[in-house]
């Protein structure tokens, strides 16, 4: 054991000298204030491609890909031969044995900097580990609140002398860390925080009072990244109150457990109430700045989340192969259940979700580790919401091919599904990462078109003419060519026609996005179901983009099964293309297609009764 | 129940409709003749209750007088010996131990068929019965109903040809018909399926009293349930279940609570409270309950009323504690906090907003009023007992301690008080000789609290 992880090191250094620069990067990466204009999500908004950012797929070197391997290789035999999941669920915790071989094999120090002690692994050596680290949902839970999160910020926002005194316990998995900030009364709202830290008379302590819920880990942990109110002077003498992040010790004493928390899944994982009662903390011990606990918390929290993309295809790899042989050998009619259509076509569905987000995954993770802090939050949430989606989808289809046998606890479907289901509540909601999408998008989008807008609503004779000529020439059915395709384009001829899908689509989203600014300007921010839509053209037109620049490559390169991939890349763009039609349409002024107000109206009428309030169809008026 | 409401719609075709002219054509034509039938067709004849009955062609010569009463009144017939209603009555008076419920009202009923084969006097009869019918506690039961319209003959007055129905077949009877459905209509009964069966052997398709049906079957529906608010059928006794059911009915948001401050000292259902202990019942939304906590101590809060609250045929009167409106420049202004959203941006730190096109919002002029913080039913509208009110809202509002109340309360319990319109509007002046206890007690209350 102790081989295996020598070896895992040794493996490390050997890497550190061909990418010294990225794990560099990594690791100091600071706390990012201005993001850098040009990124590609957000430059999607204005109806443009960048296609620097995006083409060609990135890749990695072939040494960086043998050291992967090497990593990959003793974690991924140790998951598959000696953790059994159905044991974890059963019993509600994580073997001992399990977790010291996982601390052995260096898993809780992936990202940690070799400095302190850790893998120092890039995003897309992190990606690669959480496909496989995802077989157990229990032990990617437990890692993920580890390190994508209660770690996180030391690495983030510590100084020298914090990540030197708490990252080597940390990455070696001596010390336990775990992430407090939800709390009874805020879950996404940083305003209601009630846990307070007051400086003591010497103004050398915090003392931290308050509660906080659902914590991962919080049994386990012994350094706990907490956020509470301080009060804060301000530069005009009023004082206010602001988050602070602090790093807490168990050992500073006062700080207690609930009972476990009763789950519907990941149950291995240990999640309870963390309280706080007079915990003195050190000045030493606050994390970034005083008072600058909420950009921590978002740079954190915005920072782990495209790992969930390829962890989630690791998981589906796994799946396809379990479903594939039960469909295979399961005989009904004389037939097997491969040969009836609506089977065959469960394994189309899991097959193009998988590839999108293993793309999708794997186009972040590597757009992460360009030099240059590069800001991926809005993909990176992409990532998580369409993930987390499709996994419920796929699980849902692969327990619908096993029938009533996936429904017993004996088929390791059911708790599949039940570990699936949180992957779209935590991490920010589905819904909440939705609105970070389309706001983020749409200020940047505002913002420069502020002067276009304002000249629009002033009524410039010019720009309203440049405005209704150019919507004429889209209305007459001008073919949009933003120069993916065509000789020497970005993307291979074989997907030419979807890349045309793909910018016929970003054109039009981005007339669509400046029709929405004029029309709503910043009150667009009440508009959820608007900006729902907004959020799903833009995480289809990110996939389709991502399967593209994928499938290019993998042709160009000659990678096994590249027709495989063409197929799935332009299934994935057609079906994405004509649900980014609806969508768009649905945006238009007076959409037929558009139900909202009556979806509104219908909502209404039933929270104010608080009930279904239709008659029972059995009841009469006499 | 479909086929009533499709023959309804069926009527404006070809023969229904000519039905209908032909009848008009009639009416003109009777009131030509006005001098020689001596019938005034008064009003239409598609009037439930006519004003006047129309007599003529049958030539009954009862004179019908509609007073204000739901059940028209029996036409007093002059040739009729009066002992015939009197033997009617008699059938009433005969129940055997005096009880006044379904079975004795059934009876008599029964009774009237079976001592009159010829059904002789059987409108009279039942005009008797349906002024009976609430006595026995029976208005309400359809199967009652269909019983009495059981005591018309059948067939005899059904129109044998278009003359017949051209001019009302037997006036008297398809008045009487129609007013026994205009009793179920006023008590909210719904007539059914045997309802109609009666009527059609009784006054055949092309009657006035089918066209009622047909009408009820219609309109019934539609406004059975027209009220938003709907008040059970039959109202609890129990003054303080009345005050929970009605301040339910004022309160819009659900999650209020009703707190019972006082319960009545004497609990017999009789409604005899004795009057020191009288029942306080209150709501307080949990937003009624924040609102108060943020009330500015300084500005008193008013505790006005009684206002009074129908329930039906029951009148009851509240209470309400309210705070004027703040003048604009005490106002706080919400501000959104900086960093509130850990996930994504609040606001949109852009320059323009809406644009023309997009704004539904209508130009209303609201007139905005102060904030109400609770309402309370209570057995006695006196200043003591509103007292006791307030002491029991203070311990789920500790906030209330320190702001004085003042009781602004209507002269003499029971009666009605206009709601004060305006704020700058004095209260209505108590009546002399309270205004001094009331204020020595006020100050007394207000010494108390703070």
């Amino acid at each position: 054991m102790s081989g295996c992880e020598l070896f895992l090191r040794t493996a490390a250094a050997a890497a550190r000298s061909c990418r010294a620069l990225v794990a560099f990067t990594a690791s100091h990466r600071a706390l990012r204030t201005s993001p850098p204009s040009r990124a590609f999500a957000k430059e999607l908004f204005l109806g443009k491609i960048e296609k620097k950012e995006v083409f060609p797929f990135p890749e990695v070197g072939q040494e960086e890909l043998n050291e992967i391997n090497q990593f990959v290789a003793p974690v991924e035999k140790f998951f598959t031969e000696e953790v059994d999941s159905q044991k974890i669920d059963r019993e509600g915790k994580i073997p001992h044995e399990t977790l010291e071989k996982l601390k052995s094999l260096g898993l809780f120090g992936m990202q940690v900097p070799e400095e302190y002690g850790g893998l120092g692994l890039s995003n897309t050596m992190y990606a690669r580990l959480g496909e496989i680290i995802s077989l157990d949902a229990s032990i990617a839970v437990t890692l993920a609140a580890h390190q994508a999160i209660g770690l996180k910020g030391i690495i983030l926002a510590g100084s020298e002398a914090q990540k030197a005194k708490y990252l080597p316990k940390l990455a070696s998995g001596e010390h336990i860390a775990a992430f407090c900030l939800t709390e009874p009364a805020s879950g996404s709202d940083a305003a209601s925080i009630q846990t307070r830290a007051t400086l003591s008379e010497d103004k050398k302590h915090y003392v931290l009072n308050g509660s906080k819920v659902w914590i991962t880990n919080g049994a386990r942990a012994n350094i706990f990244t907490v956020f509470a109110k301080t009060s804060i002077v301000d530069s005009d003498n009023s004082v206010k109150d602001k988050i602070t992040a602090f790093i807490v010790e168990r050992d500073f004493g006062g700080v207690t457990n609930g009972k476990p928390e009763d789950k519907l899944g990941i149950r291995g994982s240990d999640t309870c109430e963390v309280h706080f009662e007079n915990t003195r903390v050190p000045v030493e011990n606050v994390l970034g700045e005083v008072g600058g606990g909420f950009k921590v918390a978002m740079n954190i929290l915005n920072s782990g989340r495209f790992s969930m993309g390829s962890a989630v295809a690791g998981m589906l790899k796994k799946l396809i192969e379990m479903t594939t042989e039960y469909a295979c050998v399961r005989k009904q009619f004389n037939r097997s259940l491969s040969e009836f259509g609506l089977i065959q076509e469960k394994f189309a569905l899991m097959a193009q979700k998988a590839y999108v987000m293993e793309s999708m995954a794997y186009l972040t993770a590597g757009m992460l580790d360009q030099p240059g802090f590069p800001d991926c939050s809005i993909e990176a949430a992409m990532v998580k919401v369409f993930s987390s989606e499709g996994a419920w989808q796929c699980v849902s289809e692969a327990l619908q091919v096993f029938g009533g046998s996936g429904y017993m606890k004996d088929c390791p479907l059911e708790r599949i599904l039940r570990d699936t289901r949180i992957l779209l509540i935590f991490e920010g909601t589905n819904e909440i990462l939705r609105m970070y999408i389309a706001l983020t998008g749409l200020q940047h989008a505002g913002r420069i078109l502020t002067a276009r807008i304002n000249e629009l609503k002033r009524g410039n004779v010019t720009t309203i003419m440049e405005t209704v000529g150019q919507r004429l020439r889209d209305s007459l059915g001008r073919t949009v060519d933003l120069g993916l395709t065509g000789k020497l384009g970005a993307v291979h001829p074989t997907v030419a026609d979807s890349a045309n899908k793909l910018e016929e689509n970003v054109y039009y989203f981005g007339r669509t996005v400046e029709t929405l600014l004029l029309r709503f300007g910043k009150t667009i921010v009440e508009e959820q179901m608007v900006l729902k839509r907004v959020a799903n053209i833009l995480i289809n037109l990110y996939g389709m983009t991502a399967v593209l620049s994928r499938a290019s490559r993998s042709i160009r390169v000659g990678l096994r099964n590249h027709d495989h991939e063409v197929l799935l890349a332009n299934m994935f763009c057609t079906e994405a293309y004509y649900q980014n039609l609806f969508s768009l349409s649905q945006l238009d002024k007076y959409a037929p297609e558009n139900l909202d107000e009556q979806i509104k109206k219908v909502s209404q009428q039933i929270l104010e009764k608080r009930a279904y309030i239709c008659a029972h169809p059995l009841d009469r008026t006499s | 129940m479909r086929k009533p409401v499709a023959l309804a719609g069926g009527c404006p075709t070809s023969r229904g409709m000519s039905w209908a002219q032909a009848s008009l054509l009639a009416r003109g034509l009777c009131r030509g003749w006005g001098g020689i039938c001596g019938a005034a067709l008064t009003g239409a004849p598609f009037s439930q209750v006519p004003p006047q009955a129309p007599r003529g062609l049958h030539c009954s010569t009862a004179a019908h007088h509609s007073d204000s009463s739901l059940v028209p009144r029996p036409p007093e017939p002059p040739r009729r010996p009066a002992k015939a209603l009197a033997l009617h009555e008699e059938l009433f008076r005969q129940a055997p131990d005096g009880a006044r419920d379904k079975a004795s009202f059934v009876q008599a009923v029964q009774k009237f068929g079976q001592h009159n084969v010829h059904r002789r006097g059987h409108v009279d009869f039942i005009y008797l019965a349906l002024r009976k019918m609430r006595e026995y506690g029976v208005e309400r039961d359809l199967a009652v109903y269909n019983l009495l319209l059981d005591v018309f003959p059948k067939e005899v007055f059904r129109p044998r040809s278009v003359l017949h129905s051209i001019f009302i077949h037997y006036p008297r009877q398809q008045e009487c018909g129609i007013a026994v459905l205009e009793q179920m209509e006023n008590h909210g009964v719904m007539p059914n399926k045997e309802t109609e069966f009666l009527l059609l052997q009784i006054f055949g398709r092309k009657s006035y009293p089918m066209l009622k049906f047909v009408r009820m079957k219609l309109w019934f529906s539609r406004f059975k349930n027209i009220n938003p608010f709907p008040v059970p059928r039959d109202l609890p006794q129990d003054p303080v279940e009345l005050a929970r059911l009605g301040l339910r009915h004022m309160e819009p948001d659900l999650s209020a609570r009703v707190t019972i401050y006082q319960m009545p000292s004497s609990k017999d259902l009789t409604g005899v409270a004795d009057p020191t202990e009288p029942h306080i019942v209150g709501i307080q939304s949990p937003d009624q309950q924040a609102a108060l906590a943020r009330h500015n101590p300084a500005r008193p809060i008013f505790v006005e009323g009684p206002f009074s609250l129908w329930l039906r045929d029951k009148c009851v009167y509240y209470h309400i504690l309210r705070a004027d409106l703040l003048p604009p420049e005490e106002r706080e202004v919400e501000e959104t906090p900086e960093e509130w959203n850990l996930y994504y941006p609040m606001q949109l730190d852009l320059d323009y907003g809406r644009s023309g096109w997009d704004d539904y919002e209508f130009d209303i002029d609201e007139v905005e009023e102060g904030p109400v913080f609770a309402i309370c039913m209570a057995g006695a509208h006196d200043q003591a007992t509103l007292a006791k009110w307030i002491q029991g809202l203070q311990e789920t509002n500790p906030a209330l301690a320190e702001i004085p109340v003042v009781f602004r309360l209507a002269g003499s319990t029971g009666e009605l008080l206009a709601p004060s319109s305006g704020l700058e509007e004095p209260s209505p002046p108590p009546p002399e000789g309270q205004e001094d206890e009331e204020d020595s007690q006020q100050q007394r209350q207000q010494q108390g609290q703070s």
